[in-house]
């Protein structure tokens, strides 16, 4: 009798341990994928994500060096392919670390921000984003030694792709 | 979590020993849009979107994307490596759900 009461007792602080860990880890699973989100994605105004990215660091302009390929006119806001190509010889002395893609008139202006190492071979980058209007669509590089260069194109939209 | 049916990953058909690869990559995911009410207020919630793509090739990662909602529906994303040695090379997609969605190619050399 006495026996069976410790094992009960024992079964109940086991369940209750599991219980705990499975709670730690939804907690740990969810809390940094919404701070990481928090971080970058904000609604906000473009002038104010370029001073989150970047603060005060000068920009340089890079057509010489950063080939973009935006379509002038998106006839879908919902996807819009774009790509990205910097000339860089990606060796560990000197590569492309990121590749941020902005939007300006999207209300959340930070689109995506693509970071590179040396393996990655050559500096470029494809994805398919959302406009939400026409405007200005930049794509700004930071060098490994921290030189930030920037590339901007219009894109038209002609049906909005960010709802609401 | 790891859900392997919802990524698509394509790759060139050969490959030799220290090509530069372009590798296109795929996830279903819906990407969930901000959404506001009859006040144009955004709606306060945990907005269901991949935020992360890991891109791992023999155990290192060589590239990663941080993204917010403004990439669209299903995404689709490119992107080069040096195929230096045969191994495997993994895309790995996460969500801010906790969900996980991951596909491995191996890498061969003909």
């Amino acid at each position: 009798m006495t026996d069976d009461c410790q094992v009960t007792r024992r079964t109940a602080l086991g369940a209750l341990g599991a219980l705990g860990v499975v709670a730690a880890g939804g907690f740990v699973m969810g809390t940094p994928a919404t701070a990481r989100a928090q971080v970058l994605g904000l609604n906000e105004s473009v002038q104010d994500t370029m001073k989150r990215l970047f603060g005060d660091r000068p920009i340089r302009d890079g057509e010489a060096l950063v080939k973009v390929d935006f379509p002038p006119i998106a006839e879908n806001g919902s996807v819009v392919p774009i790509s990205v190509t910097v000339d860089s010889p990606m060796t560990p002395a000197s590569y492309v670390k990121n590749i941020y893609i902005v939007a300006d008139k999207n209300r959340i202006p930070f689109v995506t921000r693509v970071t590179l190492a040396p393996e990655a071979g050559r500096a470029f980058m494809g994805a398919n984003i959302r406009l939400g209007e026409t405007g200005d669509l930049r794509a700004i590089v930071e060098q490994s030694d921290g030189t930030l260069l920037a590339v901007k194109r219009e894109v038209k939209v002609t049906v909005g792709g960010c709802g609401g | 979590m790891a859900d392997s049916d919802k990524v698509r990953l394509r790759l060139p058909s050969t490959i030799k020993s220290g090509d530069i690869v372009q590798v296109r990559a795929l996830v279903l995911h819906p990407m969930e849009r901000v959404e506001r009410d009859a006040q144009g207020r955004i709606i306060q919630k945990n907005y269901n979107y991949v935020n992360k793509v890991i891109v791992t090739y023999l155990g290192k990662t060589i590239l990663t994307f941080d993204t917010s909602q403004g990439v669209a529906e299903n995404p689709f994303f490119s992107f080069t490596f040096r195929a230096t040695a045969p191994g495997p090379l993994k895309v790995e997609f996460l969500d801010t759900t906790g969900g996980r969605f991951e596909r491995t190619a191996d890498i061969k050399f003909s």
